[in-house]
């Protein structure tokens, strides 16, 4: 089944093109790994997918809805269905760990035993019980991750946009939780569109990699097919 | 590049302080004065002496708003060192208390010779000219016209007066002169029956009259020229000099006073300058201004709508025993005002 | 280190020098009778129930000017700094004007809308009319022209703490929630610092002012200072009275420090913040759009034309330029030079709060709050009896005491402004500078400055304002023949011809948007040039 659809999608911004005719279809439960350098389009792809911008021509689909065409947001991004882990977390600073958690379940009108109850669980899953309370400053790198990829995932989305989510962390905590991410996609099934420069990390993360160069794809393959390295090792079998 | 806008920088700021300092008050031909007379009716009559003496004159403005706070408290605080020359007070009971506290110099101008010995300090430590007269402004539609202060506390005119806060201005001037004129007891017997009357508490004279033009009240006692004013602004009011009957008091005069200040830097200046103030030319301006001020000198001539001093009844009362009574009331007063 | 010290040290000594002696010359007044040590005045002060009473009146006041302006001004910035409504730069600038203008000028003219005679008398019924007047004059009048006076202060901050979100948080919530959840549970929580920095300095503007209750016929506690000072010509009396204002004032401060130590957001320039698409207002539009053109008709339009009405003819005009014109130069020029020595004056306090540099940081940043909330008039004497002596003529006889007085009362609006605009700078910057081996002095002028750079124009501005406006302390301290143009007005305003006062008043609110909106133009360009 097909859950994503870019078809020929353009965007300019400030007399900049930064995609054009970006064309990508995304069937369930893939890992897309979408690669290259800074500036080359790969960020602009999350928003547009997240409803954060619309594109100037052409058209994005998700679950066979049309989302966004010709300049237009058709549908908000809270009516999308989407989980998003930002570059630099985006945890917001106001709340506690809970509060984080809870806000999207609020806003999707879950009542609250409910969301006591996917909280526990969503803290147990990422084995962050204990920070509950805590607010976010007062967490390191790898527990912020933690509770960001929490908070992205606690309404179930279909699909989960993450923006070189990992890029910030160390080698050794980075590969940690690159593992720890592929064992909830196992759980969980999303389908997962991942935004890096880099090559290390799309080769072991997606089953799909799309190479981006200047607002263009300039190839799309599998993991093996495109990475001059071998075969990923995890996860494979949880696609499809 | 960097240089340039240093440069430029550096001349800008020398320029402006240039600017900013350029006004010493040493300035040699000039004359610093202080000036509580509302501002439109004085400017003008200073302009003058520049034109006609060629001497700079440097003022400092004070607002009725204000209670002329600024003017008087940077007399007093500037004593030790005084920066004015010369001090136009809008009545005498300040200016007395200036020489008071030592603020004033004693100077006899020639020209206050044809100024009855009645608005002037003996010593000279101030000296009256043009005149306000104390009057009643009442709204043209009153069926009943009050004719005398006393009105205030009369039941008939309940809940339909107002008068201007008697803790500032003229206003506590012509209370403490009635506390000289009846008497403490009489004089409180006064004030008490005016709370009972539900008299109205304005900011100022000139808001009394306002209200009084807009018909929110019957009639205010306030300075003659808020009155005039009202009247040219074709208001439907008219103004009633108040106690002109046989056993009544006549009407309250507040003169402007001027003040020579003890130790100015221009006493030269100064001193030409209070002589010009206290000049028939100056009141006769004085008189056919808006201010329509009534002239002390006998026999300037004046607009139809100024009475003359000696057409009408005036309170007689000794300013500087006045300025006395002032100080001793004001707790007394303040605790009126406070209701 | 050593130029770091110094530098912070005399800035330090300066604001002592300019805004602490003359307190403690009015202070020492205020606690000796006839040469003797006594309390005697601070005795009579509390000796009826008459304070307790006007103190009362102020903090109701106070209280109610902040809350509206805080609701109108959140409710403002929010729309005109983060919706696509029409027309956003226009409606800033007409809400910003009653800031521009000294608050006795919007009394005045909203007393030419509703008096007796005024404009609206021609529209509706007389008994209408009185109702309307009786409400002006009174509590709900006050309010009304404070807050639309101070409203901006929360409206501008609004928008300026708008652009300071990492808008990432914002769109984090987006994925899950509409736009009106996401400013309730996130962006207000986030820029509540900010609202309630402009909410307390509001407070204290409203709880010091005097000449619109005066006006307006309100009695509240800066009389009792003031009657001491006009009726009694008591120093020290004047001074006890207003203590209690200090009081107060320390009071909010306190509150303040106690709610912002809980903040633990760490606000960060928004990166391409420029990107973020407004909210769209959606079919809601034309109702939002209404409803602030309402408000703006009513707060802002209303009494500027009752003003222009009032001024009448173009003859008025001339008059009132050849009335007012040196009057209203002397006035930006003082205010310029005002607003920059307060910037650089501001800059080094500001500095010092942020880097806790030297121990007496919290000290200086109460000190200077305290400054801006006590009485004008207690200020302006303290600077005359300080510095109205032989030695120092050559300062207290020139403009030069003005500048004096803007120092001591308004420092802490650009200390303020400049502590926020460093709390946005990563400490990182400066610590890379030194790194390379610069200098402090170099640091601060080519790294710090730079990097707050548009909240020191801001601070500026801001300081601009305040100075063109100013009264309380100008009027007491001007060197004679050289009054500001707010002041002439002030003067000009007994007797004075009304179409003469109207037309000063619009030369006042001309020559103050004028230089900031080319002001406004020059920043814009740099900004699209870069």
């Amino acid at each position: 089944m097909t859950v994503i659809e870019f078809n020929s999608v353009s965007k300019t911004y400030q007399g900049k093109v930064v995609l054009e005719d970006f064309t990508l279809v995304v069937e369930a439960g893939e890992r897309v790994v979408i690669l290259g350098p800074s500036g080359c389009g790969k960020t602009t792809v999350l928003r547009l997918l997240a409803g954060f911008i619309a594109p100037d021509s052409g058209s994005v689909s998700i679950a066979g809805q049309l989302v966004a065409a010709e300049g237009k947001i058709i549908q908000p991004p809270e009516r999308r269905n989407l989980g998003m882990v930002f570059q630099d977390m985006a945890l917001w600073p106001h709340l506690t760990v809970e509060g984080n958690l809870e806000f999207g379940l609020k806003a999707q009108h879950v009542v609250k035993s409910e969301r006591q109850r996917r909280i526990t669980g969503m803290l147990a899953l990422v084995q962050m019980d204990a920070y509950r309370r805590a607010r976010p400053p007062e967490l390191s790198g790898g527990q912020q991750q933690r509770i960001a990829l929490a908070r992205a995932l606690i309404l179930q989305p279909r699909v989960l946009l993450m923006d070189e989510a990992l890029s910030s962390l160390d080698e050794e905590l980075n590969q940690h939780l690159r593992k720890e991410l592929l064992l909830l996609h196992g759980q969980l099934g999303f389908t997962l569109i991942y935004v890096t420069h880099d090559h290390v990390e799309a080769h072991d993360i997606g089953t799909q990699i799309v190479c981006m160069r200047k607002g263009r794809i300039e190839r799309i393959g599998t993991a093996s097919g495109v990475m001059p390295r071998g075969a990923d090792t995890l996860g494979a079998d949880a696609a499809k | 590049m960097n240089n340039a806008i240093v440069r430029a920088t550096c001349a800008v700021a020398a320029a402006v302080m240039l600017y900013v300092s350029g006004c010493s008050s040493k300035d040699r031909n000039a004359v610093v004065v202080y000036v509580s007379e509302d501002q439109v009716f004085s400017e003008p009559v200073l302009r003058d002496f520049e034109k006609e003496t060629g001497i700079r004159v440097k003022a400092v403005y004070d607002t009725e708003e204000a209670k002329s706070a600024g003017v008087m408290n940077r007399l007093l605080a500037e004593k030790d060192n005084p920066q004015a020359d010369v001090y136009w007070a809008y009545e005498p009971i300040r200016a007395a208390l200036l020489s008071q506290q030592g603020i004033a110099a004693a100077y006899q101008s020639p020209s206050a010779l044809g100024i009855p010995a009645h608005f002037k300090n003996p010593q000279g430590y101030w000296t009256g000219f043009s005149a306000r007269a104390r009057v009643l402004i009442v709204n043209k539609s009153a069926p009943d016209k009050p004719t005398s202060i006393l009105a205030y506390a009369d039941p008939a005119f309940k809940g339909k007066a107002v008068i201007a806060n008697p803790l500032f201005g003229t206003t506590t001037t012509e209370i403490a002169a009635l506390f000289t004129l009846w008497g403490d007891e009489k004089a409180k017997a006064f004030l008490a029956g005016m709370k009972r009357n539900g008299v109205k508490v304005a900011t100022s004279n000139g808001e009394s009259a306002d209200f009084v033009a807009s018909g929110q009240f019957t009639f205010a006692l306030v300075d003659s020229d808020d009155a005039a004013n009202r009247m040219v602004q074709g208001k439907p009011v008219e103004m009633i000099y108040p106690d002109q009957g046989e056993n009544e008091p006549g009407c309250f005069i507040v003169p402007n006073a001027v003040v020579l200040i003890n130790g100015g830097p221009h006493p030269d200046a100064g001193k030409k300058l209070v002589d010009y103030l206290l000049s028939r030319e100056t009141e006769r301006k004085l008189a056919q201004s808006d201010a329509a001020q009534i002239p002390l000198h006998a026999g300037v001539e004046t607009p139809a709508a100024v009475r003359k001093i000696e057409s009408f009844k005036t309170m007689q009362i000794d300013y500087a025993t006045v300025a006395r009574k002032m100080q001793e009331i004001q707790p007394l007063l303040k605790e009126w005002a406070g209701l | 280190m050593m130029a770091r010290r110094s530098v912070l040290i005399i800035a330090v000594l300066l604001l002592a020098v300019i805004g602490l002696a003359p307190m403690v010359v009015m202070f020492a007044r205020s606690i000796t009778v006839d040469g003797g040590l006594s309390l005697e005045f601070y005795r009579n002060l509390m000796a009826s129930d008459r304070p307790w009473r006007l103190l009362g009146n102020s903090l109701t006041l106070a209280s109610l000017v902040a809350l509206l302006s805080t609701l109108l001004g959140v409710s403002l910035g929010i729309v005109l700094g983060k919706t696509d409504i029409p027309l956003r730069r226009l409606f800033t600038l007409l809400f910003t004007l009653p800031l521009l203008i000294p608050s006795y000028i919007t009394a005045l003219s909203w007393a030419d809308v509703l008096g007796g005679s005024g404009l609206a008398s021609h529209f509706v019924s007389a008994a209408w009319i009185k109702t309307a007047s009786a409400l002006l004059f009174g509590l709900p009048g006050c309010v009304l022209v404070l807050a639309s006076t101070f409203m901006p202060v929360v409206m501008l901050a609004t928008m300026i703490y708008l652009r300071t979100i990492n808008p990432r948080l914002e769109e984090a919530a987006r994925l899950v929630s509409r736009p009106s959840g996401v400013l309730r549970a996130i962006t207000i929580p986030l820029i509540r610092p900010g609202i309630v920095l402009a909410a307390t300095l509001v407070f204290l503007l409203a709880l010091g002012d005097f000449g619109v209750p005066t006006f307006l016929r309100v009695d509240v506690f800066p009389t009792e200072s003031f009657t001491q000072f006009s009726a009694f010509y008591n120093f020290g009396a004047a001074t006890a009275a207003a203590v209690p204002l200090a009081i107060l004032t320390i009071a909010v401060l306190g509150g303040e420090q106690l709610f912002l130590r809980h903040r633990t957001d760490e606000l960060r320039p928004a990166s391409g913040g420029d990107d973020l698409p407004r909210l769209r207002l959606g079919r809601g539009k034309p109702l939002v759009v209404i409803a602030v053109a309402v408000l703006c008709l009513v707060i802002v339009v209303i009494p500027l034309i009752a003003l222009l009405v009032q001024s009448g003819s173009a003859g008025a005009y001339i008059r009132a330029l050849h009335t007012v014109g040196d009057s209203l130069v002397r006035s930006l020029v003082l205010a310029a030079v005002g607003a920059t020595a307060l910037t650089i004056l501001g800059f080094f306090v500001g500095y010092l709060i942020h880097t806790r540099a030297l121990a007496v940081w919290r000290a200086v940043d109460a000190w200077t709050v305290l400054l801006f909330a006590l009485p004008s008039t207690v200020i302006g004497i303290g600077l005359i009896a300080l510095w109205n002596r032989p030695a120092t003529n050559l300062i207290y006889a020139t403009p030069l005491m003005i500048l004096l007085g803007y120092l001591a009362q308004y420092t802490a609006l650009t200390s303020r402004a400049t502590v926020a605009g460093l709390a946005l700078v990563p400490a990182s910057m400066e610590e890379a500078a030194a790194v390379t081996g610069a200098g402090w002095v170099r640091r601060v002028i080519l790294i710090v400055v730079p990097l707050v750079r548009r909240t020191l124009m801001g601070g500026w501005l801001i300081a601009y304002i305040f100075c063109l406006r100013d009264t309380g302390i100008t009027m007491l301290v001007y060197p004679p023949g050289y009054d500001t143009l707010p002041v002439r007005i002030l003067t000009l305003m007994a007797n004075g011809a009304p179409d003469l006062i109207a037309a000063a008043s619009v030369l006042m609110i001309v020559a103050t948007v004028v230089p900031l909106a080319i002001l406004a133009l020059i920043l814009g360009k740099q900004r699209r040039s870069r």
